[in-house]
């Protein structure tokens, strides 16, 4: 039988406030242990928790960046569990009203998949296990959260990795995290389940839990796809149970399952008041959106000319987009500056990290010079390119590598000079194009091109070429 | 009402372990707080929800840094801690 995936995600993201959620110590990462706290977020009795505003206005801007409804009054709830990271015994969050709710991320296909909620709550202490012992570091405890939890519509990895690093691309754009996967900063939870194809009943699901890595999430679904596709196949049954995904060894194992059902026993925080928001104060968060990925992509494909998956490759990166953006002023054709930049800024800085900060040597206006060199037919393409690679190393200007000679438009008699010399010190060539090796006039060309130091347009010169071998 | 499971059953996700003396007695407490939240519910009028003892809502702090505690004050409730971290040795 064939089995079909069913996928839904919740996904933690710390949120770039100064401060943490309820009390006024620095929200950062990499200090050390314990040094940004103080009585509230390590949970001492008789201490008041005091919500930051800031949190407020990043969960809505994150709602209204996915297309989520905003609910104008909540509140925040208890969630009672004992573990170590969490020292109140209790987590503060939100749960029968969370503060956006049915949104949605479309992705490249047009396949929407549903948000069902993005709920506030706070993060928990880390935990460094050595030995058998554990030193617990509530720095991370109490910095502000948002939880963003879709419906079960992602039916491939490719599927969950293109909703995750959009999610990436939007919250970053909307600055309301860096979303660093790396450094905790973005945790995905999968559930994972499978179904006959064409069935609607949902299958039993699998959870695998803190995935802190795009490609060990599509690694980890295809291994579970696989794992649940085979017990079916098998006549088994799955288990629903919460899974660690093994690097190392790709795949999946069983985190060891507390003893009853969990039961968190979730009631309204006492503490804390609740949330009431006027239409008038989401105007506001809605205005003060940046324009969001999904209509910069529309706009470089309808204006800019730039092809729709060239468009996502660079608006994926907000710094590649607004580098595209300062170096297309002015130019006639756009789509030469995304050339660049896809063609050769993106293969110097591969990684996913690397084109996010972008940082290259040359600014845009530099790049600028350079296209309009081309679009005046000053240089051509090949000189472009090679002077770009030198200018990427450099963080010199094209100047520094074209001489003003080469600038100079090259003459249409001085062409036709240089043309009938190539033919003369070819004659192998010549003679082989003569007796019919089209290719052969490409050895005359090139020997042209060089001649010309890249001032000549390779079109213009094969024509001339080949006019002056008929005439030969 | 309330039974002696419930009773047994919250301790237990709280991690709480009872001698049958210390489960009386939190059975009986238990019965009396249960039954003062049964007063308080009667008095209320089902059709209106109250959440608070006053109207507050909306109490913000704006997003402003002010230093945390020194470490050492930090830690000074389990003795130090251990290398600037709180501490569990492995149960044995
Ligand atoms: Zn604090």
């Amino acid at each position: 039988m064939k089995y079909e995936l069913v996928v839904g995600l919740e996904t933690h993201v710390e949120l770039l406030t100064k401060t943490k959620i309820f009390c006024s110590c620095i929200n950062g990462f990499g200090a050390e242990p314990n040094t940004h706290c103080c009585p509230i977020c390590i949970g001492h009795p008789g201490t008041l928790p005091k919500l930051n505003k800031e949190v407020i206005n990043l969960a809505v801007k994150a709602g209204l960046a996915t297309n989520c409804h905003i609910n104008l009054k909540s509140n925040m709830d208890r969630k009672n569990y004992v573990y170590p990271d969490l020292s109140k015994a209790y987590q503060i969050s939100q749960y029968n009203i969370p503060i956006c709710e049915n949104g949605y991320i479309e992705l490249s296909s047009g396949k929407r998949i549903r948000i069902n909620r993005i709920h506030m709550e706070e993060d928990a202490g880390k935990l460094v296990h050595k030995g058998g012992d554990v030193y617990i570091d509530y720095n991370r405890g109490g910095v502000p959260l948002i939880e963003i939890v879709t419906e079960p519509d992602i039916s491939s990895s490719g599927e969950a990795r293109e909703y995750v690093e959009k999610l990436q691309s939007i919250l970053r754009y909307v600055e309301v995290s860096d979303c660093k996967m790396q450094e905790g900063s973005m945790r995905c939870d999968i559930n994972v389940s499978v179904k006959p194809v064409g069935s609607c009943k949902l299958g039993v699901r699998t959870e695998i839990k803190n995935m802190n890595s795009v490609t060990f999430m599509t690694k980890a679904i295809d291994y579970e796809f696989e794992r649940q596709s085979d017990i079916l196949e098998n006549k088994g049954e799955v288990v629903q149970q919460t899974l660690r995904y093994c690097e190392n060894s790709n795949s999946t194992e069983s985190m060891r399952e507390k003893e009853d059902a969990q039961d968190y026993r979730y009631f309204k925080d006492p503490d804390l008041v609740d949330i009431v928001l006027s239409e008038e104060d989401v105007n506001k968060l809605k205005k003060s959106l940046p324009e969001l990925p999904d209509v910069r992509i529309k706009r470089y494909a309808e204006d800019f000319g730039v092809s729709k998956s060239d468009a996502e490759l660079i608006v994926k990166y907000k710094n590649a987009a607004d580098f595209f953006e300062k170096a297309s002023k002015g130019l006639q054709s756009p789509k030469t500056v995304s050339n660049f930049i896809i063609g050769q800024i993106f293969r110097v800085i591969e990684t996913e990290s690397e084109r996010e900060k972008f940082n290259i040597l040359i600014t845009p206006n530099q790049l600028n010079e350079l296209v309009k060199l081309i679009e005046g037919n000053k240089i051509n393409m090949n000189l472009a390119k090679k002077t770009f690679s030198r200018m990427l190393e450099t963080g010199k200007s094209a100047a520094d590598f074209i001489s003003e000679s080469d600038m100079q438009e090259i003459s249409q008699s001085e062409l036709e000079e240089i043309c009938k010399e190539a033919i003369k010190s070819n004659s192998k060539a010549v003679n082989d194009y003569l007796g019919g090796k089209e290719k052969a006039l490409k050895a005359i060309l090139g020997n042209v091109m060089r001649q010309t130091k890249g001032r000549g347009n390779a079109q213009m010169i094969e024509e001339k070429l080949v006019n002056l071998l008929k005439n030969s | 009402m309330v039974t002696k499971e419930e009773v047994l059953n919250i301790a237990k996700l709280s991690k709480l372990y009872l001698t049958s003396e210390e489960l009386e007695d939190a059975f009986n407490e238990m019965k009396g707080i249960v039954k003062f939240v049964n007063q308080v519910n009667e008095m209320q009028n089902p059709d209106e929800e109250i959440n608070h003892a006053n109207e507050l809502f909306n109490a913000f702090r704006e997003d402003e840094i002010v230093p945390s505690f020194p470490r050492e004050k930090i830690l000074e409730n389990v003795e130090g801690g251990k290398e600037g971290f709180f501490y569990l040795e492995k149960s044995q």
